[in-house]
């Protein structure tokens, strides 16, 4: 390996190579969240380019519209009265703060879990060139995203009406801080690679960095409901200033974005100071190109090479009694969800969208309601009330529940809006048929039941979305002191919201299943998926219309009682529960028991 | 026992056949080879038999049971191994074979010693514990075959059994056919290597185009060519686009030409 790094760099087989790598390459995002393994399914014909094309309209307009935000975020700090080096500085942090925590999962994805890489290196291109292909592809990847945080510091320069230069300097500035800091990242990512074995088990990696970018999109969710409030903004903007202003925190942004250092100058000096910013900054960026050029010649391909090849843990050896345990019989039900369970675990992507995401969405809950309620008890207090004498003051009203209450119509309603929102994570069950993929045609060779297959199918993501916000609703009704009845009520009408919800969607998975994907991210990621996530709230509105219309019946129009009002709805859920499973368990099982590729 | 009666599989409205009207009787207690060329339409059929493609005219009973009327029991007395060995790979070795074993609803006191008897015959033994992704293509193979023999049904149908099976797995596979075979059950494999076929095959069948033919034993092949060439000569003569039998309506054109064939096809 040491004699191929040593060929010489061709400027034509790098071009052939990138555009190679940029056209057709097949990267292995086992998140599913990263960049990269979006190819499409295999559609061909009209259908296909204009999937392809929706595809590219719908990532352009998600990125205009957070550009546009941010943009508007940017406006708002100039009118706080927070300067463009401000700004620009928030940037700069956000941008290192994203790359340290997301950076590394995606450069390995792009750099690493390639099927192609084994293929490039039987080719008689020299392995410089195939490396610098592959770095210039990622960092020209990574540069693109990056830029959706510059709009913040140009809303800035736009709300202090900045002058032209001004504007080019920031974004020189910006781009080559971006550029450093991805640099920083594959310097530190090519050794990580050769030496650790943490990626070498691409799983656990996957799952690893898959948890912490839900992590960070739920604290960015927290994170925003304060500061959206009072001078948050302004604090935070500050903040940032501060930390690129001296001491240890600006020495460890000097190390992973030298540019940073040069940031005062460039976008709050003067022509010169600008100029000379910018040079420094340049000739930073340039210095971390050439440790990465040695780095990389080193050991970029012994860490491929490492890597080819490499799995999970190994297992023990299983004789005996043990072997007789680990395989004694079980029902096909239990049989279906046992495997269905091992696959949403075991699959990075999977985990990430199905396990890891219903998991946390009890404790963004449980965030915004701590949020919610601290800044309710602060406002209490500024008002001469303490937080015991607001508790029972909202438990002496829900003491009043009953089922003659229109305020317990109004509860339930509550919960039908609760249930709608719900229906944006009803895609698990939408996704249940189609996670199977090829595995699906394999099991059309058993004498499979199917509706049993279904019924598995329904089990895990309701109790992965269903159970853990069962917990928390039941929580809340115990300690805001809802009565027994009224609030077994409420818990039922939940239930019946999101059992509907979720037949109602696996069944129309399992009539239209997506199954000739090739690796797991293209079935989560794109058009097809986002369409499907919204697709959730029309399946939601559809099942929870009817019961809607009865406790409305009580609340707008007047027309029913109370009782007849939650009585009615209760029925309605049930008579929608026994048509769904019937629909499911028959005309579903029976779709999928003659589905052809 | 299998009887194909007249089938037929059509994609896009009608324009391509995959199979054309394709009779054929596989009886108990044999091994029968199904040879053909690339996209001759051997996995269409074999495919069609495991009920995961329904023929678009014809009807296909496997024991006196129709796969299209009633798949379920058709498919418990049948065991499929398809042209890919990569399926379930996130199942470790033991959980995949437990899983096989409770969709055929094998016993307890059956299973066990079964799946003990197959990892060491095939050498798996050390490495039920492991997850399928992790093995090689041989290995994967391997756990496909041990899954289908697990439920040990009457018929077994294997596309392409033998790819990536080292030496050892090959021919204890070989014996576990033949042994099936002489136990008055049916084994349906197609292949591409003619030496298998020509050495465990009590009939052979030769399908192209979607069309058989030629069926019957090796000898009434050599036979019917009046020659003593290898059995791929023969096999490259028959399928080859000049190929008198090509270009006709499959094993009844065959028939009209020469009584080997079509007497076979039945």
């Amino acid at each position: 390996m040491a004699r191929a790094a040593s060929q010489a760099f061709s400027w034509r087989q790098f071009r052939v190579m990138l555009r190679v790598i940029r056209k057709g390459e097949q990267r292995l995002d086992e998140t599913g969240m990263g960049l990269g393994g979006e190819t499409g399914e295999k559609r061909s014909g009209f259908w296909g380019s204009l999937g392809a094309g929706a595809r590219k309209v719908a990532m352009g307009f998600l990125f205009a519209l957070l550009a546009t935000v941010f943009f508007m975020m940017g406006v708002m700090f100039g009118e706080a009265g927070v300067t463009p080096y401000l700004a620009f500085s928030l940037c700069v942090i956000s941008l290192v703060g994203f790359t340290v925590l997301t950076g590394l999962y995606q450069a390995v994805n792009i750099l690493y879990f390639v099927r192609d890489l084994g293929y490039y290196l039987t080719l008689p291109v020299s392995a410089t060139t195939i490396m610098w292909a592959k770095l210039a592809h990622f960092l020209g990847m990574s540069l693109l995203g990056d830029l959706i945080l510059l709009p913040i510091g140009l809303g800035c320069l736009f709300a202090v009406g900045a002058a032209p230069g001004v504007w080019v300097a920031m974004t020189l500035a910006f781009a080559l801080a971006a550029l450093a800091v991805n640099l920083a990242l594959v310097i530190v990512c090519v050794p990580l690679m050769r030496f650790s074995r943490l990626a070498h088990d691409k799983d656990l990696f996957s799952r690893v960095f898959g948890g912490l970018v839900v992590v960070l999109a739920l604290a960015v969710g927290v994170g925003s409901q304060f500061v959206l409030q009072g001078d948050g903004m302004a604090s935070l903007a500050t903040g940032a200033g501060e930390v690129l202003s001296g001491g240890v925190p600006a020495i460890v942004m000097g190390v992973l974005c030298p540019p940073s250092l040069f940031a005062r100058a460039v976008v709050g000096g003067d022509l010169l100071g600008t100029l000379g910013g910018l040079l420094a900054m340049a000739a930073s960026v340039v210095v971390y190109s050439l440790i990465l050029s040695l780095v990389a010649r080193r050991w970029y391909f012994e860490g491929v090479q490492a890597l080819q090849g490499a799995g999970g843990r190994r297992g023990r050896r299983v004789e005996g009694s043990e072997l007789s345990r680990a395989t004694r019989a079980r029902g096909v039900f239990a049989a279906n969800l046992s495997r269905d369970w091992k696959m949403l675990v075991r699959v990075p992507v999977f985990f990430n969208q199905f396990v890891l995401s219903s998991l946390l969405m009890p404790l963004y809950f449980i965030a915004i309601f701590a949020v919610s309620g601290v800044m309710g008890v602060s406002q209490a207090s500024e008002a001469g009330v303490d937080p015991a004498t607001l508790l029972e003051m909202v438990r002496s009203l829900t003491a009043q529940l009953g089922f003659e209450s229109p305020m317990l119509v109004w509860c339930a309603v509550g919960v039908l809006v609760f249930g709608l929102f719900l229906g944006f994570s009803s895609y698990s069950f939408t996704m249940g048929v189609s996670r199977d993929g090829e595995d699906f045609f394999f099991m059309r060779g058993l004498p499979m039941n199917w509706s049993a297959y279904l019924a598995a199918k329904f089990v895990s993501p309701f109790a992965l979305s269903t159970a853990p916000m069962l917990v928390l609703i039941v929580v809340a009704l115990v300690v805001l002191g809802v009565p027994f009845a009224p609030g077994v009520y409420l818990v039922a009408v939940y239930l019946g919201a999101t059992a509907t919800l979720g037949l109602l969607s696996l069944g129309l998975g399992a009539r239209f299943p997506r199954l000739t994907w090739d690796n797991e991210a293209q079935l989560v990621k794109g058009g097809g998926a986002t369409l499907m996530v919204f697709a959730g709230l029309v399946v939601g509105a559809a099942v929870m219309a009817l019961p809607a219309l009865a406790l409305l019946g009580c609340t707008v129009w007047g027309v029913l009682e109370a009782p007849a009002a939650l009585a009615s709805a209760l029925t309605i859920f049930v008579a929608e529960g026994a048509v769904l499973v019937w629909w499911v368990l028959g005309p579903c099982a029976r779709s999928l028991s003659r589905r052809e590729r | 026992m299998i009887r194909i009666d007249h089938v037929s599989k059509s994609y896009d409205g009608g324009a391509s056949k995959a199979v054309s009207d394709l009779t054929l009787e596989i009886r108990s207690g044999e091994i029968f080879g199904l040879l053909g060329p690339n996209g001759a339409g051997k996995s269409t059929l074999l495919n069609m038999l495991a009920g995961v493609l329904a023929p678009t005219s014809g009807t296909i009973e496997l024991d006196g049971v129709s796969v299209v009327d009633d798949p379920l029991a058709a498919k418990r007395n049948l065991c499929f191994v398809g042209d890919s060995p990569d399926h379930l790979l996130r199942l470790k070795g033991h959980e995949f074979l437990r899983f096989i074993a409770d969709v055929y609803e094998v016993p307890d006191d059956v299973r066990g010693p079964r799946i003990a008897e197959l990892a060491r015959e095939y050498g798996m033994e050390g490495e039920l514990d492991n997850q399928i992704q992790s093995y090689s293509h041989g290995m994967r193979q391997k756990m496909m075959i041990m899954g289908a023999l697990l439920p040990d049904p009457a018929i077994w149908i294997l596309d392409e059994p033998m790819t990536g099976l080292d030496p050892k797995a090959s021919w204890l596979l070989k014996q576990s056919m033949r042994r099936h075979a002489d136990a008055g059950k049916t084994v349906l494999f197609s292949t591409h290597v003619l030496d298998v076929a020509e050495k465990v095959v009590d009939r052979v069948g030769v399908i192209a185009h979607g069309e058989l033919l030629f069926v019957g034993t090796v000898d009434e092949m050599r036979e019917h060519f009046r020659s003593n060439g290898s059995l791929e000569e023969m096999f490259l003569e028959l399928t080859s686009e000049d190929s008198p039998f090509a270009s006709g309506s499959g094993a009844e054109q065959a028939d009209e030409r020469d009584g080997a064939a079509a007497p076979g096809a039945r």
